[in-house]
């Protein structure tokens, strides 16, 4: 057998423009999914019954589905129901957000949840309204204590990227998966996609592991 | 004199317990009244009923005569008259101890922030802690974070103060700290309610002692030398016969 590993320096354009698609939209997605998450936590908690059970349909629907299932809605279902045309990076970013904000608003609404009641307690008898106790004590310290979470979520979000390569985004599985297709160089360019996916999700794993030890077990 | 918190056969139930059964005091201004009971007497759900943290079932509550008001926005005002210390202090542990004692000023009365700091500043000087204030609580001592929540309390410049069991959860040697900031705040008129064990401070501040039994039932008031020395009820030496103390 014979290798030809310089087909991955001939790739490197390709490849680069692949690994920045894939950061683009895990950052695009997390941006979304952190504001989506909190919203939709922020709406489960809240006294009005139409609000907390919208939410909860809604993460409940979409924390249970696979998401290669909720990528091909988003691909053939929603421009039926929308009439949106959207490109294939938008439809893969509507995938994902939907998928990390139902993780996101089960993270956010534990949080929330673990902050002592005494806490929210303390703010009312200053003075302040519900949502004044909410946004300047609860939700602070709901937040500092849910970061590992959030991160361990960033992780999975950056490899679960890779199954947006089925509906065609240009991120660095599909670009790897084409070279390969049309090269027929499987075992290098599957050699290279994966180094590059490790080369950049294991310093974020080991940030993850910094922030459980700074974050995870204080008060 | 008018009273400032008049409780009118207060009930209290939790489903179909009931946590306070007929309660009816009142409080003047400038008046310390310590609440003493045994354990599950209802003085920490009359202490939350007065704030709003808990709906009466029956009877009333008055504030300067009023009602307390059934909205929400008027139970807001309220509090902000109202000072309350818990058992474990409740300070907010992501802010440092200044923006413990600014936060209702700010975000309540919407106050400018020289004015909160000064504010702060002058109450942390009070309790003995202005050189904490760069601090985060969980670097202070319980004392010290007790007095911090007696500061934060005050900066609303409340009309009565709702101490609950504030020196419970210390170490001994720190309870004496948050007594003695208690002591000058009942000797400079405020209004307190005192839910306490601390038989020696009830004895020595309280105008008048509440004594709380089992059911939420008020068994007796009196001042102090009465009900610590004379109990008109025979529960009431009980009580206080099964205490480790020495008044
Ligand atoms: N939210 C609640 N739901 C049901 N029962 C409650 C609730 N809060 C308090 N109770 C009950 O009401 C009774 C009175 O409680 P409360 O905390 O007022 O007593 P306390 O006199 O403050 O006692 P302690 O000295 O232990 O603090 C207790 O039996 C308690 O179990
Ligand atoms: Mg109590």
């Amino acid at each position: 057998m014979n290798f030809e590993w310089s087909i991955i320096w001939r790739s490197r354009e390709a490849l680069l423009e692949g690994t920045l698609t894939t950061v683009l939209l895990s950052v695009v997605t997390m941006t979304i999914a952190i504001a989506g998450g909190m919203l939709l936590a922020l709406m489960r908690l809240s006294r009005w019954r139409a609000l907390s059970a919208s939410s909860a349909a809604f993460v409940e629907f979409f924390r249970n589905l696979p998401l290669i299932l909720v990528v091909y809605w988003a691909f053939y279902v929603l421009p039926e129901l929308t009439g949106w045309q959207l490109d294939a990076f938008s439809t893969g970013l509507v995938a994902l957000s939907l998928n990390v904000s139902a993780y996101n608003a089960e993270t956010f609404r534990a949080g929330i949840m673990s902050i002592r009641k005494g806490q929210g307690e303390a703010a009312l008898t200053l003075g302040m309204s519900e949502v004044q106790a909410m946004w300047h004590v609860v939700l602070p310290q709901a937040v500092r204590r849910v970061v590992p979470v959030l991160a361990s979520t960033w992780i999975s979000l950056f490899k679960d990227t890779s199954l947006v390569s089925v509906i065609g985004v240009s991120e660095l599985a599909h670009v790897s998966l084409e070279i390969r297709a049309q090269s027929f160089r499987v075992l290098e360019m599957l050699t290279a996609m994966a180094a590059i996916y490790w080369a950049l999700g294991y310093p974020q794993a080991k940030l993850v592991d910094w922030i459980n030890r700074r974050y995870g077990h204080t008060e | 004199m008018n009273p400032v918190i008049e409780y009118r056969a207060v009930c209290k139930n939790y489903g179909s317990f009931v946590a306070l059964r007929d309660v009816s005091f009142s409080v003047s201004k400038g008046e310390v009244v310590c609440l003493i009971g045994p354990s599950g007497s209802g003085k920490s759900t009359l202490l939350r009923c007065t704030n709003g943290l808990e709906q009466i079932s029956g009877g009333a509550i008055l504030l300067d005569g009023a009602p307390l008001p059934q909205t929400r926005a008027g139970m807001r005002a309220v509090r902000q008259r109202m000072g309350m210390v818990f058992q474990n202090f409740e300070l907010f542990p992501h802010r440092s101890v200044f923006a413990n004692v600014m936060m209702g000023p700010l975000t309540v009365l919407r106050m400018d922030h020289a004015a909160a700091r000064a504010r702060a500043e002058a109450l942390l000087d009070k309790v003995g802690l202005a050189d904490k204030a760069a601090s985060m609580p969980a670097a202070l001592s319980g004392g010290q974070q007790q007095r911090v929540a007696i500061a934060r309390a005050l900066a609303m410049e409340p009309a009565v103060m709702l101490f609950d069991e504030p020196t419970s959860a210390l170490d001994p040697e720190t309870i004496g700290e948050v007594l003695s900031v208690m002591k000058r705040l009942a000797d400079e008129g405020m209004t307190m309610i005192v839910v306490t064990h601390e038989m020696t401070f009830a004895r020595r501040v309280a105008d008048r002692v509440v004594v709380f039994e089992r059911g939420g039932v008020l068994l007796e008031q009196g001042p102090p030398r009465q009900i610590f020395d004379a109990p008109l009820m025979e529960r009431t030496r009980d009580f206080l016969s099964h205490l480790d103390w020495s008044g």
